[in-house]
């Protein structure tokens, strides 16, 4: 799975502090999750997108093979 | 993350404080074989098996006897449980998994090793891999899952 959280980011000129903070989790998570070294929970995404205001999929999506 | 079985964050500096202390004075005793009893007390044995003394032989038997390794090994068994299984000061669904995958990681490098010295390592020397071999998977784990975590501190933005 990859994602676009880093743009969704830059968008609302947000760094991974400020984000991380809003839904509650180390910056280190959102950090990881933008290199895609880990992927978040169903209830974690569901918490981005509702923060953009964007459904989950413009957000996160799958990969090749997945 | 909802996690119940984890002590609060405060704990951490007393884990590590037992930890260190039962490592030192367990190497100590090492060092000195396991003769060396500075602290001898009256004990309950559940069961007793001793070597020279057989009148003590037996189950549920008050014994005298030295309590210095022991008191390493409590210290060193209590302590890391205490570091492995504290909340992180943000403790959320990445660093469980981070935990997750340093517990796995120990058990099968602890085994690969315990498997190589079987081999490799014979009579009274495997007397020491085994006493080491009581506390490497809690040592391991913890030498691993926070070298992941300083690995995901220093790949920053």
């Amino acid at each position: 799975m990859t994602n676009n959280l880093k743009v969704e980011r830059a968008i609302h000129n947000m760094t991974q502090a400020d984000l991380a903070e809003k839904i509650g989790v180390s910056r280190q998570s959102i950090n990881a999750i933008e290199k895609n070294k880990y992927v978040p929970s169903t209830v974690l995404a569901l918490k981005i997108a509702k923060l953009f205001n964007k459904p989950v999929e413009s957000i996160f999506f799958l990969e090749g093979t997945e | 993350m909802k996690t119940n079985y984890l002590l609060p964050n405060k704990y951490k500096t007393l884990g590590w404080i037992l930890f260190i202390t039962g490592i030192v004075s367990g190497l100590f005793t090492v060092y000195y074989g396991y003769d060396y009893e500075p602290i001898r007390i009256k004990v309950f044995s559940l069961f007793n098996d001793a070597i020279f003394d057989n009148e003590a032989d037996g189950f549920f038997k008050i014994i005298e006897t030295g309590v210095a390794s022991e008191l390493s090994s409590i210290a060193i068994i209590i302590g890391g449980l205490i570091i492995g299984f504290t909340k992180e000061k943000i403790e959320d669904e990445f660093i469980y998994k981070l935990r997750k995958d340093s517990l796995v990681w120990a058990i099968i490098f602890n085994y690969v090793i315990l498997l190589f010295a079987t081999i490799l390592i014979y009579d009274l020397a495997f007397f020491h891999v085994l006493v080491f071999n009581i506390f490497t998977p809690l040592i391991f784990f913890i030498i691993r899952f926070n070298f992941l975590k300083l690995k995901s501190n220093s790949h920053d933005e």
